[in-house]
């Protein structure tokens, strides 16, 4: 047991008694049982704990799933109609205003397509014919969910502008 | 005077028949990853496309933004490290069906198709061409496609870190389902 205790040790005094080493060894000065200083072994722990600390950062990071918009609070509530005239009005304007925010629209759904992948995507209507608001919602969302002609409150990330206005990640507030 | 104006709005009308357009925003781009360490596979239902199906021609727009990862993190690098997405934040593709005589956009069956043009990703644009098959049916065309891209060409450069992580060709699903306009 000491011997384990002493491991780090060259040899100790111990030794010599215990072992019946020559007693040469502790005029050689080999006998150097150093004690590691207080300050090396916590810095030794602490940079241990770090790299745990990192590893688990990192896998959490990897692993981290689209985030959930239901416990996110949006920046911009408005309407499909207002959101679609403000496009209207300065497209660049808004793309910049909007992008990367999380908008809560409501508006009434024109239509519901399933999509690959179960990622079912619903219109909004606007005021114009040629640019509406599409929501593509989380994969595993439910198509019946969405009735033609209901008047709906949804969430989603911006995504940008092609001929519509476009959402992502979206989720049913109402 | 009369007949000629019968003439004209029956040969315009016969015109607009013929230049029949079909069109979606709500198309499927999906790509797929295969690597020994990990299968990496994103999706996109927001693809805009219009097909005339008198001349064949194709036209594609997508926004990078819209493809959807697993994980949040492989958005994140995906849009701000390699597709650089607030500096080019659309893909966009212009082609024709080469083979349009065999391929009868007009007639409802199931066709292979060939289909050739200019693809632009993160503001560089290749040559390519695809085969995929066409479906027309009675309100509506069906368009499918597979076909490998490599991210080299588009100037898109991956980082050391995650280089064994994604493969070097990117395998790209396309499925679309056209809906006449004006119909």
């Amino acid at each position: 047991m000491r011997l384990l205790e002493n491991k780090r040790c060259c040899i100790s005094p111990e030794h010599v008694r215990n072992f019946k080493l020559p007693l040469g060894y502790a005029d050689k000065g080999i006998l150097s049982c150093k004690k590691m200083k207080p300050s090396v072994k916590i810095s030794i722990l602490v940079a241990w704990l770090m790299g745990l600390v990192g590893l688990f950062i990192g896998l959490y990071m990897y692993n981290l799933e689209a985030e959930d918009l239901q416990k996110e609070k949006p920046e911009f509530v408005i309407t499909a109609a207002g959101l679609q005239k403000a496009f209207e009005d300065n497209e660049a304007a808004a793309n910049t205003k909007y992008s990367d925010k999380i908008i809560e629209v409501s508006g009434i759904i024109e239509s519901v397509k399933p999509g690959e992948d179960e990622a079912v995507s619903i219109t909004l209507k606007t005021e114009s014919p040629l640019s509406a608001v599409i929501c593509t919602f989380q994969s595993g969302t439910a198509p019946a969910v969405f009735k033609i002609g209901d008047q709906i409150t949804v969430r989603g990330k911006y995504s940008g502008f092609l001929m519509d206005i476009l959402l992502n990640n979206c989720v049913v507030v109402k | 005077m009369k007949r000629l104006a019968i003439f004209i709005v029956l040969g315009i009308l016969c015109f607009n028949a013929n230049a029949q357009k079909y069109m979606t925003k709500s198309g499927y781009i999906g790509f797929f990853s295969h690597t020994p360490l990990e299968d990496i596979k994103a999706d996109n239902n927001q693809v805009a496309s219009v097909l005339d199906a008198s001349s064949g021609e194709l036209v594609f727009q997508v926004l990078i933004k819209s493809f959807h990862f697993t994980k949040a993190l492989m958005e994140t690098h995906f849009n701000e490290s390699f597709l650089e997405s607030e500096k080019y934040p659309k893909a966009t593709f212009t082609g024709k069906i080469t083979n349009i005589p065999e391929v009868k956009l007009s007639e409802k069956g199931t066709y292979d198709a060939t289909v050739e043009g200019d693809l632009t990703i993160h503001n560089v644009t290749r040559k390519l061409s695809a085969k995929g098959t066409v479906e027309v049916l009675q309100d509506g065309i069906n368009a499918n496609s597979k076909f490998t891209l490599q991210p080299e060409d588009f100037n898109i450069t991956i980082p050391a870190v995650v280089r064994n992580n994604i493969a070097k060709t990117i395998e790209v699903t396309v499925i679309m389902k056209y809906a006449a306009v004006g119909k």
